[in-house]
């Protein structure tokens, strides 16, 4: 309608011009008015509030789950729930959450902000180029993040005192692993996936004589020696079960540090097509050695253990250090000497991987992240990170901390030839 | 014409009696009092190499932090309102088992005095070995009990009598000769050695420090002093470079540059708070104070290389030496403000929070040895130096802004004196302050996610202290883009400085008291009050700042007198 009439009286300005100047260029304005009204620091300046309190509970929360849990539900996220004895520092336990912008939503929307701030607002000039090489290193750190978020992949690498090892174990995606050994050198393997046990209930596979019933999966828990006289044991388990008792504990809480999560699982096994009760079994992370299955005359092992991605190198754990301040248990260094073999590449060197050095290979890094605590450590641990956006902090870094001196520093010769003179 | 000379002389006489005094205290450190021949020569005993908690010092500094440990004090006193004593008296009569009389175990907490049967000693709250010793037994039972109890759980009694059982252990094995170690690597062995491990390793060592102690116990003060005489000659021609280095920090200890400094950023908030009033002498207060005030920034920096040279480590290193790098940094910018300005502001910024932290750090001090070693993942001097400095720096800026918002409020509200000039130039300090805030937390920040990158393979984590980083960057971010939008003005840009002490507070302390991470290198229970405090009385500041403007007495001093009473000099 509106089309027809302004095109229908277009030699006479004089007539209408009200209505031209009025809807037209509000029309053809629109979408700059819309720019213009996200690009205003009114909204920058709120949206920085919004972060300041995700961040801020986004730590409190830490006091009650995992670090990666946190991460996850409150930055990693668009909306998040959070519950209002977290929103009462702990000071109100009443139930109940209050829904709030995640992480990847006010990232978004800041970004969108600040990216109409420069359409409509900043004119490239010399007095303006430290500002837009402080966004510009801004919106790289954001990207980083968003890479990292998607993209990295973290895990770690046990090795024992002159072990082998060719994979690297997920930190957070755990397995149940059913293994039958056919020779020395071939194991036939199924998978059950750490989410499917969580779930419970009963799991089927073609391959397996057995059924798997979760009888009881914990997220994390402490296993502790069966009392001979205690009314907690448990008759009917098998294998390390008769030994042990799995207590469950709560998700290790981010602020307690270095503590992970050792989840746990009871399984009763019952033999397919009989549904004969093969007993139940405790299976935990933290043990070692999977546990034999007896069914009929083969043996089956199982294991939970963490995911393992299979490397087409091998690290050999020559020997490890653990260095202490004289006289006392303050720890001054670990470092584990090791032998990196890449037969594809013909790589076979021996590097030591150190506190602060790490060994670089294949895109994936290896740093030294723990050590059993004992004189003699049994075991090593070292934190696997593939990460393709490592490289955009650096490049960030440099360009806002450029972007401000510039920035600044003009305005600081500015004001002090003013204060000076 | 000889009042004019007054004028000129008098700021000139209060930094030269700063500067006297500064000398005193450092030849008096560098010299002390020799002892009579009757004495014990317990000046050149105290500046022994000897090792504790991992590193080599004088045995003054074991003394001095063991002390501090079991009684929050660096000296002692054998009864209530009796005469203080040094802590290395108490240490070799402790060494030779007359440390038992000595009221040295602070214990606060009533109920533990109550089952004890002990009188609470008001204002006091020190109790001798041979007061509790009948109970240690019970104290080891209790102090396990509460051992099993998961930390957030535990009582304020659980956690003191634990407390308890581990300064009685620390007393213990000096008693029984296990700490410090003593003996040094010298024939054949590569290890120090404690006097017993020494004479269970028949170490011909053990006996010159037999010698020593045995002397002291017999009151033989002439063979005392000679041995002392002799092991330190034996030490000069063996470990000459060890025996210098805990000379150096022995001086240190006697010097207590911090205390000293406190006492002049008292006089100098004096000065500078006086130096405001306007009567004819103001201008040449203000100046004594700013001159003083630089002669206490060279004690405080002296005594920070000092520190630096002694670890062998970049400023910060703990908790305690944020606190005395904080108020050495609030410091210099509060000087140089008031190179600047003029006007009497930068000294009072600088003597408030350089004494202020220095206060802090005073307390911070308590929880041990302050030039402790670093754990392993710490224990590297480039990223002490770039990523915690800078961080460091950050807070610095933000708590001077915070400050200088204090300052406009309560100058506004409760004095005829913040006139628009005063407004503007008050302004402009925080505005400049916190672009440099700004600066400096986020590169800091981003440092240790370079760090976190080369040490552990992830850049950011959210970790408690990165949040905490995070949060003063994206406040000072806050403030500055409110500002550049008009949405703030004046006084809303001072209302948001104080609320950057909040953030940086709980940035410093707050993520600290949430638990233990790999960057709560300082948990302090009495801390979480003293945070609460704070934040509380920031936020009355702010309270106070928010009230209607007709309300602040400049506003209405000002309609009243149109020419102000107080001018600061022009930019």
């Amino acid at each position: 309608m509106n089309k027809t009439a302004i095109t229908a009286t277009p030699p006479a300005p004089a007539v209408a011009p009200e209505k031209t100047t009025a809807t037209d260029p509000l029309l053809a304005n629109l979408p700059l008015l819309a720019l213009k009204a996200i690009a205003s620091l009114r909204v920058t300046v709120v949206l920085f509030a919004l972060s300041l309190i995700l961040v801020y509970y986004g730590t409190w929360v830490q006091k009650e789950m995992g670090i990666w849990t946190a991460v996850d539900k409150y930055f990693r996220s668009a909306i998040v729930f959070i519950p209002i004895r977290v929103l009462s520092m702990y000071t109100l336990d009443v139930p109940g959450a209050v829904p709030y912008p995640g992480g990847w939503l006010l990232g978004g929307l800041l970004l969108g902000n600040l990216l109409a701030a420069h359409a409509v607002r900043f004119k490239l000039s010399w007095k303006r180029s430290g500002i837009f090489l402080i966004h510009a290193g801004i919106i790289v750190m954001m990207l980083g993040e968003l890479v990292t978020g998607m993209f990295s992949i973290e895990g770690h690498m046990r090795l024992r005192d002159g072990e082998a090892v060719n994979y690297v174990n997920n930190n957070r995606v755990l397995e149940l692993a059913i293994t039958r050994p056919i020779d020395a050198k071939t194991d036939d393997t199924v998978v059950i996936p750490g989410r499917i046990l969580r779930k419970g209930g009963n799991i089927q596979h073609d391959d397996l004589p057995f059924d798997v019933m979760v009888e009881r999966y914990m997220v994390n828990s402490a296993l502790i020696e069966v009392d001979p006289k205690g009314k907690a044991k448990n008759p009917d388990n098998k294998g390390i079960g008769q030994e042990l008792i799995a207590k469950e504990k709560p998700e290790a809480a981010g602020i307690d540090g270095d503590d992970e999560d050792h989840a746990a699982a009871y399984l009763k096994l019952k033999e397919k097509g009989t549904g004969k009760d093969l007993g139940t079994y405790l299976v935990s992370v933290v043990l070692l050695r999977p546990q034999d299955v007896k069914v009929g005359d083969k043996i089956y092992q199982i294991a939970l253990r963490f995911k393992r991605i299979y490397r087409p190198y091998t690290l050999h754990l020559i020997n490890m250090r653990h260095d202490k301040y004289l006289g006392t248990n303050t720890p001054k260094n670990f470092s584990s000497l090791v032998r990196l073999v890449d037969p594809e590449r013909g790589e076979d060197r021996e590097v030591l991987i150190s506190m602060n050095d790490p060994l670089r290979h294949r895109g994936e890094t290896f740093y030294q992240s723990s050590m059993e605590r004992s004189d003699t450590p049994q075991w090593t641990q070292l934190a696997v990170v593939r990460n393709p956006g490592w490289l955009m902090p650096y490049f960030s870094c440099a360009m806002v901390a450029i972007g401000m001196l510039i920035h600044f520093g003009l305005h600081l010769v500015a004001f002090l030839g003013k204060a000076l003179r | 014409m000889s009042m004019k000379i007054l004028r000129q002389v008098l700021p000139w006489t209060v930094i030269a009696l700063g500067a006297i005094y500064f000398l005193v205290v450092v030849y008096r450190a560098g010299s002390p009092p020799q002892p009579k021949s009757t004495e014990f020569n317990l000046v050149s005993f105290a500046s022994l190499p000897v090792v504790d908690r991992g590193r080599v010092q004088p045995i003054d500094s074991v003394a001095r932090v063991n002390l501090l440990i079991l009684s929050n004090r660096q000296d002692f006193v054998e009864e209530k309102d009796g005469p203080k004593r040094r802590a290395i008296e108490w240490l070799v009569d402790t060494l030779v088992g007359q440390g038992h009389k000595y009221p040295i175990f602070r214990i606060e907490n009533d109920q533990i005095l109550n089952t004890m049967k002990l009188p609470f000693r008001t204002n006091f709250l020190r109790y001798s070995w041979d007061e509790i010793k009948e109970h240690e037994k019970w104290i080891f039972e209790e102090a396990d009990r509460a051992d099993h109890i998961p930390k957030k759980d535990r009582s304020a009694y659980d956690v003191k009598i634990m407390e308890l059982a581990t300064h009685i252990q620390i007393y213990r094995k000096l008693v029984a000769g296990m700490a410090p170690l003593v003996v040094p690597p010298i024939h054949g062995r590569e290890d120090w050695l404690s006097i017993r491990a020494a004479n269970d390793d028949s170490h011909p060592l053990a006996d010159v420090w037999f010698g020593m102690l045995s002397a002291y116990l017999k009151e033989d003060v002439r063979q005392f002093n000679k041995s002392v005489k002799e092991y330190r000659g034996f030490l000069a021609e063996k470990m000459p470079d060890e025996l210098s280095a805990v000379s150096f920090e022995s001086f240190f200890n006697r010097l207590e540059p911090f205390n000293k400094c406190m006492h002049m950023y008292i006089t100098v908030f004096a000065l500078a708070v006086i130096g405001w009033i306007p009567f004819g002498w103001s201008k040449e207060l203000r100046k004594a104070a700013f001159g003083l005030a630089v002669a206490t920034l060279v004690l405080h920096t002296s005594a920070l290389v000092m520190r630096m040279m002694i670890q062998g480590r970049p400023p910060v290193t703990n908790l305690y030496s944020s606190a005395v790098f904080i108020g050495w940094g609030c410091v210099v910018v509060g000087l140089v403000l008031e190179w600047i300005y003029k006007n009497g502001l930068g000294s009072v910024v600088a003597a408030v929070l350089g004494g202020l932290t220095l206060e802090v750090a005073h307390h911070l001090a308590q929880s041990g040895d302050t030039l402790e070693m670093m754990q392993a993942v710490l224990d590297t001097n480039f990223w002490l130096a770039t990523h915690v400095t800078i961080v460091t720096f950050g807070y610095v800026a933000t708590f001077v802004a915070g400050f200088i918002g204090i300052l406009y409020i309560l100058l506004g509200v409760g004095t005829p004196l913040l006139d628009a000039e005063l407004k503007q130039a008050l302004n402009k300090m925080i505005y400049g302050v916190i672009c440099f805030a700004t600066l400096l937390s986020f590169t800091g920040t981003v440092l240790g996610g370079i760090w976190a990158d080369q040490s552990w393979g992830r850049f950011w984590g959210w970790d408690p202290k990165e949040n905490g980083a995070l949060m003063i960057v994206i406040w000072n971010a806050l403030v500055l883009h409110a500002r550049w939008g008009g949405l703030v003005k004046h006084r809303g840009v001072a209302v948001l400085a104080v609320g950057g002490n909040i953030i940086t507070a709980w940035s410093w302390f707050g993520v600290n008291m949430l638990g233990v991470g790999l960057h709560s290198y300082g948990f302090i229970p009495g801390a979480v009050l003293w945070m609460f405090i704070f934040v509380a009385s920031q936020l009355l500041v702010i309270a106070i700042g928010l009230m209607p403007e007709q309300l602040w007495w400049s506003n209405s001093a000002a309609k009243l007198a149109p020419v102000p009473a107080f001018k600061p000099p022009r930019l």
